[in-house]
């Protein structure tokens, strides 16, 4: 057992990977000597030379579009588009064309994928807005953003082996946060199973990303109060795991969903429909649902805190569904 | 006969099958995008790859490109209004998207520029292999105004990446005419990616398929991309119904005395590769094979409900989504 960040755990599964098969490579802006945007691929460089850890021109759309290409034929890439802001850049090639290729291909085609993107609200200024959603509605990519170290290499090594696009999500900050014993070895965290990851019977949590830990936090203040909640890490926002979800609602009859992405029109809107269309049989309060409000992320510290989801919001809306 | 006269039939004739596909689909579909007057482009670049080669064509010129990979032209067809039949059983449209198991990388949405992003990745790929593969991306006058064609080939130089780039320039994007779309000649980008340029004559199907066959030798030996600018002119309309009320009929007139399957008729006769009954024969064999692929495709059965896979978006199955039966409905 090694005790490693985030960074540190990402980079060790992608090191793996690339170790287990000669098909993998990473390509990117400042990926080789200078070692990625916050360390997001140091050591690999050193370890599989510049033929495999490909530093490339600020060309966002057309090395995502390289990604794609090269998977087609076989390859596995990785392709760091270092900030999730610039999802923008490269949503023809991977939302609407390498998610559709299975598919149109009536099966033919594979795009063995996985972009990158450090985003969140954190230590760092800039770069921080969640997009996720964008790409959650379009067809054939998956959606990964684990919350903490061990599911980070876990997902990330199941992302690679994946045969389909993957935009795997990685919170700054969390990404140089708490270390955690990682376990050695093939520990591979399929993608599309959510976590319990704390019980209860009051209430369901469910939250991903940075938002897990936040939500443990409001869990400890509710439990002084003598509520006990279920947190559900979604870990995936696609492949979605309906059934935790429902499983957990059918438990506890109440849900509180949050996301620190925009609420309109946010994944969360879509895990509260569900629970509304699938579970509402279950229900003994109205959901709530705790998300950053549609405003673009204001630059300063104290405003920023202002809007993003914390333990307070979250212990807050949990209450509110107690109440009657 | 000589390899030479060989290839030369087999040109003449891939033109003759991309301009019959055109005057059978044209006939019947207005939305169709005839390559008329751009054959010399279209077989010059698709003639005479190798079977592991990725093919990344323009969507004009698009059948003719998958039938010059060995597919099976009814199968093509069928494809033009989605049956079941065709190579993506319904799923998507063959005129613009070939099928993947032939080599060929073809458009998955409308947006013309990423497919030159997904040739040079073809290319990353080859190059990684290191068995002499190549890629060959073809794509239009209009399209190299993207910024895609900017990365693609920039990153294709930095990497020196085996991929030709051929701009099949026919000299207008729908209306917008070469005037009005570029500030300087698309040939002399290549000097500022610091890579080779040709200019070639597209009329001429020998010309076009020399510089390409030069270009993809060199990039099998390892020496990097180049870009062939393959100057040509669309006599047809954009699409079949277009009026073409931008441009007057006597420029039209001009370049239709320069039809490259006349000019390469004349040479094929002139230096004895054919004679006039040969001439002929290839013309009828074309046509014959071509209605007798367009009257099966039209026969071929529409797709029925299992084509629509709901659980087949993913790789190994799936929707995106994991739910259980047991929470359905009350």
């Amino acid at each position: 057992m090694a005790r490693l960040t985030m960074q540190q755990a990402v980079v060790e599964g992608i090191a793996e990977e690339m170790r287990r098969d000669s098909g993998v490579f990473i390509m990117g802006l400042d990926i080789g000597r200078f070692g990625g945007p916050l360390n997001s691929c140091k050591g690999l460089w050193e370890e599989f030379g510049a033929a495999r850890v490909i530093d490339t021109p600020i060309s966002e759309g057309g090395i995502v579009g390289a990604g794609v290409g090269a998977a087609l034929m076989g390859k596995r890439p990785i392709v760091d588009i270092m900030f999730l802001e610039y999802l923008s850049l490269v949503l023809q090639q991977l939302g609407c064309d390498a998610g559709a290729m299975h598919y149109y291909s009536d099966g033919k085609a594979r795009v063995p994928l996985v972009v990158r993107a450090k985003f969140g609200v954190g230590p760092y200024h800039g770069h921080a807005y969640d997009y996720h959603a964008w790409v959650a509605h379009l067809p054939g990519i998956k959606v990964a953003m684990p919350s903490n170290a061990c599911d980070a290499k876990g997902m990330m090594k199941a992302a690679i082996r994946d045969d389909n696009p993957v935009l795997f999500l990685e919170h700054m900050g969390l990404y140089h946060g708490a270390r955690e014993e990682i376990p050695q070895g093939d520990a591979v965290v399929p993608l599309g199973e959510a976590k319990l990851v704390r019980e209860g019977r009051e209430a369901t949590v469910v939250a991903i990303g940075a938002m897990v830990r936040r939500a443990q936090l409001a869990a400890e203040a509710l439990a002084k109060e003598g509520i006990e909640i279920d947190i559900v890490d979604l870990r995936c926002v696609v492949p979605l795991d309906k059934a935790r979800i429902l499983e957990s609602v059918a438990k506890t009859g109440r849900m509180v969903v949050v996301s620190e992405s925009m609420k309109f029109c946010g994944s969360g809107a879509e895990i509260a429909a569900l629970v509304a269309e699938e579970g509402f049989r279950f229900l003994k309060a109205p959901i709530e649902r705790v998300a950053t409000p549609n405003v673009p992320i204001p630059f300063a510290r104290n405003l920023e805190k202002m809007i993003i989801p914390d333990e307070i919001g979250i212990a807050a809306a949990v209450r509110r569904t107690m109440k009657d | 006969m000589t390899a030479r006269n060989d290839t030369w039939i087999a040109l003449h004739r891939l033109m003759l099958v991309t301009r019959e596909l055109d005057r059978v689909i044209g006939a019947a579909d207005g939305h169709w995008h005839p390559a008329l007057g751009e054959e010399g482009v279209v077989a010059g670049c698709y003639h005479g790859l190798r079977s592991g080669d990725a093919l990344v064509p323009h969507y004009r010129g698009m059948l003719a490109a998958c039938y010059a990979r060995g597919g099976d032209l009814a199968r093509l067809l069928a494809g033009l209004d989605g049956r079941a039949t065709s190579y993506s059983r319904g799923r998507y449209r063959s005129d613009v998207c070939g099928p993947i198991e032939l080599g060929v990388i073809g458009l998955y949405s409308g947006a013309l520029g990423p497919t030159l992003e997904y040739a040079a990745g073809a290319a990353l790929a080859a190059k990684l292999d290191a068995k002499g593969g190549v890629a060959v991306a073809v794509f239009g006058d209009g399209t190299a105004s993207r910024g895609n064609f900017h990365e693609a080939v920039n990153l294709a130089a930095v990497l020196r990446l085996p991929v030709v780039f051929v701009c099949q320039n026919n000299q207008f994007a729908i209306s917008t005419s070469a005037q009005q779309e570029h500030g300087g000649r698309i040939v002399d980008r290549a000097a500022g990616f610091g890579i080779p340029g040709e200019l070639v004559d597209g009329n001429d199907v020998v010309a076009v398929h020399d510089a390409l066959q030069a270009a993809v030798a060199r990039a099998r030996r390892g020496e990097g991309p180049a870009l062939i600018d393959a100057l040509t002119y669309r006599v047809g309309g954009h699409m079949a119904s277009d009026p073409g009320t931008y441009r007057s009929g006597e420029e039209v007139e001009k370049w239709k005395t320069r039809d490259p399957i006349a000019l390469h008729e004349r040479r094929l006769l002139a230096e004895g590769v054919l004679d006039a009954a040969g001439v002929t024969a290839l013309r009828a064999a074309v046509a014959a094979e071509v209605a007798a692929a367009m009257k099966q495709a039209q026969s071929d059965p529409m797709p029925g409900p299992e084509v629509l896979g709901l659980d087949r978006v993913f790789a190994g199955g799936g929707n995106g989504g994991t739910s259980v039966p047991l929470f359905r409905g009350a």
